[in-house]
């Protein structure tokens, strides 16, 4: 049997108090199997991005269990969580959020600021700019360059702890059509290459085209490719193709 | 929890990143610690000089209340049995009596030239050799070299240039045409302040500064000088000696100590004990008109006094020592509050500036939890952001009062006019006082930033993220 990197049941998440109460999540349920490449698509307020943090900690949800990497975030403490950011879990955001008062290598390797030992962290964070083409600009800042070399900065700081999950919130969304092909095909390489598990919320049909599943969401349920059944069934072998 | 080296680098640059906010941040706080580190040593130097040269605190004069009743003295007198029991107390490190000169006498003398005349009786206290112990300079001259009254030296011819032996040391005396030990005199710093602020310039006169070097430039006898026991230069007394007790001593100025009195001359005590004995009688002569009582230290003042207002025989002698040491604790006090207002007042504009910076820098904020950054980390980077400030303020401050003291004590000594115990400084920077002010700058600046860095580690990442 192959333990979910992923696995979510029942999950619940409103915002607001009172009258105002909007639900957000409404009892989600979503297994996902190590090194998939899983799209999760739906409308605006769907709750995409809203279970892309939950998942990663970022967000907490109101009830149901949530299970990422072993972790089972109801007994996790803060400090173990935040300790999973740093070591397994990365990020990619549309608005690429990075620091303008640092370099590019400086942003990249950001994350070992927070971990003990890290003496290697500029000669891997050259190494990470490098995977994503961009070595020659480690000294820039990022406001010196184009969108879609901010957004493979943010790759690469995203990768520079070699995660095992990769949380991608649209990240082509701020991107034009070539760059954000080439950001596509990157997430692709490292999912091949790496067995890096990626979720990509997206409203783009070209990422959905080359996910192994989408999950599709509307007003805060699955509505297609939930998975759980993998998880309940003990089998691997339902995992890794396209929903 | 972050390594604290990578929280260090991570906060220097921070901190180093907006030059504009660390100004506008640290700006009240330089001011703040200025103004308490001007203020503070301002005072300690003040108080230095007013506590330690002019009234010294550990150092209090007891005398027995003076009463009379129709014009006849009726004041209790002080004996060894006062000076006993003031040793005993606990807060007492040393008591030593003091014995006036209770008849008329002179002092008259050349002095640079100039015949100078003064009153002696009544401005001349004896006190115990002992009372100069543990200064080198006064220890070996300062004593009752006569102590039988007899003549140490060999017979002489009075009233002919000196032919004793030891002319630095002796005079003829003639009461019995022998050679005697002049009688040692000191003076105190108040004295010798006087006659170089307000004597020495109108008279013509040298000025005095270390008393010992001056003997040696200008010779042992340029200190010498008579005393006429018996006579007097105040017209009207009503104390009439007998002319065949009138006598003439050789004396010798020996040198400057806090212990002599403050205004008059001072002698060891067996002198004024066989003088008053001579000339007034007995009970003169076991009569003490002060004891100075030496106290463990400043703080056993007040113990002390207490004890003293319940002694109705004795009383301090002056209480000008102590209204000053209050008059400083309030002004002090005054200028200190006002100093810890400003700090006070910056830490608020401390705390607005990084509330401020917090909603600013919500999305970075945000980032880092996102890598790895737990609430503890965002909280000691927005802490340590703030003691940064504190760190550069605290120091910038002390410099900048530093700097303002060396304005002051310039002014001090090429505009301030003369006047007695003129100090060199008016400031004391101890070093205390400026690790107190890094301490105390460090401390509101992290008081300021802590509300701030508690409400950044409560921010949800996701919600941080979400900014626009």
């Amino acid at each position: 049997m192959v333990s979910p990197v992923i696995s979510l049941r029942d999950v619940t998440k409103s915002y607001g108090q009172g009258s105002a109460r909007t639900p957000v999540l409404r009892g989600v349920s979503l297994d996902i199997a190590p090194g998939e490449l899983v799209a999760l698509v739906g409308q605006s307020g769907s709750g995409k991005s809203t279970l892309l943090n939950i998942v990663g900690g970022l967000d907490k949800a109101d009830s149901g269990e949530i299970k990422v990497l072993d972790h089972d975030y109801g007994k996790t403490a803060e400090r173990e969580l935040a300790r999973l950011r740093n070591t397994s879990i990365g990020f990619v955001f549309q608005a690429f959020n990075l620091l303008d008062h640092l370099t590019c290598l400086g942003n990249v390797i950001l994350p070992a600021a927070f971990a003990a030992g890290g003496k290697d962290a500029p000669a891997r964070g050259r190494e990470a700019l490098d995977r994503v083409g961009l070595s020659a600009y480690a000294d820039r800042r990022p406001s010196e360059l184009s969108g879609g070399q901010k957004q493979r900065v943010a790759i690469a700081r995203a990768l520079f702890g070699r995660p095992k999950l990769l949380l991608c919130d649209e990240p082509t969304g701020n991107l034009d059509s070539a760059t954000g092909h080439e950001v596509i095909e990157f997430f692709q390489k490292i999912n091949k290459d790496d067995g890096v598990t990626l979720v990509i919320v997206t409203h783009e049909r070209r990422v959905s085209n080359i996910a192994q599943r989408v999950v599709a969401m509307r007003d805060g349920n699955i509505v297609e490719g939930a998975g759980t059944d993998v998880h309940t069934a003990g089998t691997g072998d339902d995992l890794g193709g396209p929903a | 929890m972050m390594p604290s080296g990578k929280l260090a680098r991570m906060v220097v640059a921070n901190a180093t990143r907006s030059p504009k906010h660390f100004v506008l941040s640290a700006f009240g706080i330089v001011i703040g610690i200025a103004a308490f580190v001007f203020f503070l040593a301002g005072t300690l130097g003040v108080s230095d000089v007013l506590l330690g040269k002019v009234f010294p605190l550990d150092q209090v004069e007891v005398i027995a209340p003076h009463t009379s009743i129709a014009g006849k003295n009726l004041s209790q007198k002080m004996n060894a049995d006062t000076v006993a029991k003031i040793k005993a107390r606990p807060e007492v490190k040393d008591a030593l009596p003091r014995m006036t000169l209770q008849f008329p006498a002179t002092g008259y003398g050349k002095f640079e030239g100039q015949e100078i005349n003064f009153e002696v009786g009544g401005f001349t206290d004896g006190i115990p050799d002992a009372h100069v112990a543990g200064d080198p300079k006064l220890e070996p001259v300062f004593k009752d070299w006569e102590p039988d009254g007899k003549a140490t030296g060999p017979a002489c011819v009075p009233k002919t240039p000196n032919n004793c032996p030891d002319k630095a040391w002796q005079y003829c005396d003639a009461s019995d045409n022998m050679c005697h030990h002049r009688v040692p005199v000191i003076i105190s710093p108040t004295v010798l302040e006087l006659y170089n602020t307000q004597v020495a310039d109108s008279h013509g006169l040298p000025h005095i500064g270390v008393m010992e070097q001056f003997i040696a430039e200008r010779g042992r006898d340029r200190m010498h000088f008579w005393m006429g026991l018996g006579s007097t230069m105040m017209a009207g007394s009503n104390v009439s000696i007998d002319a065949a007790k009138h006598r003439e001593v050789g004396a010798i100025l020996v040198g400057v100590s806090d212990k002599a009195r403050r205004v008059g001359l001072t002698i060891p005590i067996g002198y004024v004990e066989r003088w008053n004995r001579s000339f007034v009688g007995d009970k003169a002569a076991s009569e003490y008109s002060s004891i100075i009582v030496t106290l463990r230290n400043k703080d056993k003042l007040a113990t002390f006094s207490q004890w003293l207002q319940d002694e109705p025989k004795l009383k301090l002698e002056d209480q000008l020592g102590a209204s000053f040491a209050t008059a400083m604790f309030v002004i002090t006090f005054v200028l200190l509050g006002i100093a810890f207002v400003i700090v006070i007042i910056s830490a608020i504009n401390i705390a607005h500036n990084f509330f401020m910076q917090v909603t600013e820098r919500r999305r970075e904020i945000g980032v880092l939890r996102a890598i790895g950054a737990t609430r503890a980390d965002v909280m000691a980077i927005i802490v340590g952001e703030s003691a940064i400030i504190g760190v550069v303020s605290g120091t910038l401050g002390s410099l900048f009062a530093w700097l303002a003291s060396l304005g002051v004590d310039w002014a001090l000594e090429h505009v301030a006019p003369k006047f007695p115990f003129k100090p060199d400084s008016l400031f004391n920077f101890e070093w205390w006082i400026f690790a107190s002010a890094i301490g105390l700058s460090i401390l509101f600046c992290v008081l300021g930033g802590l509300l701030p860095a508690l409400r950044a580690s409560r921010l949800e990442p996701a919600a941080a993220l979400a900014q626009n």
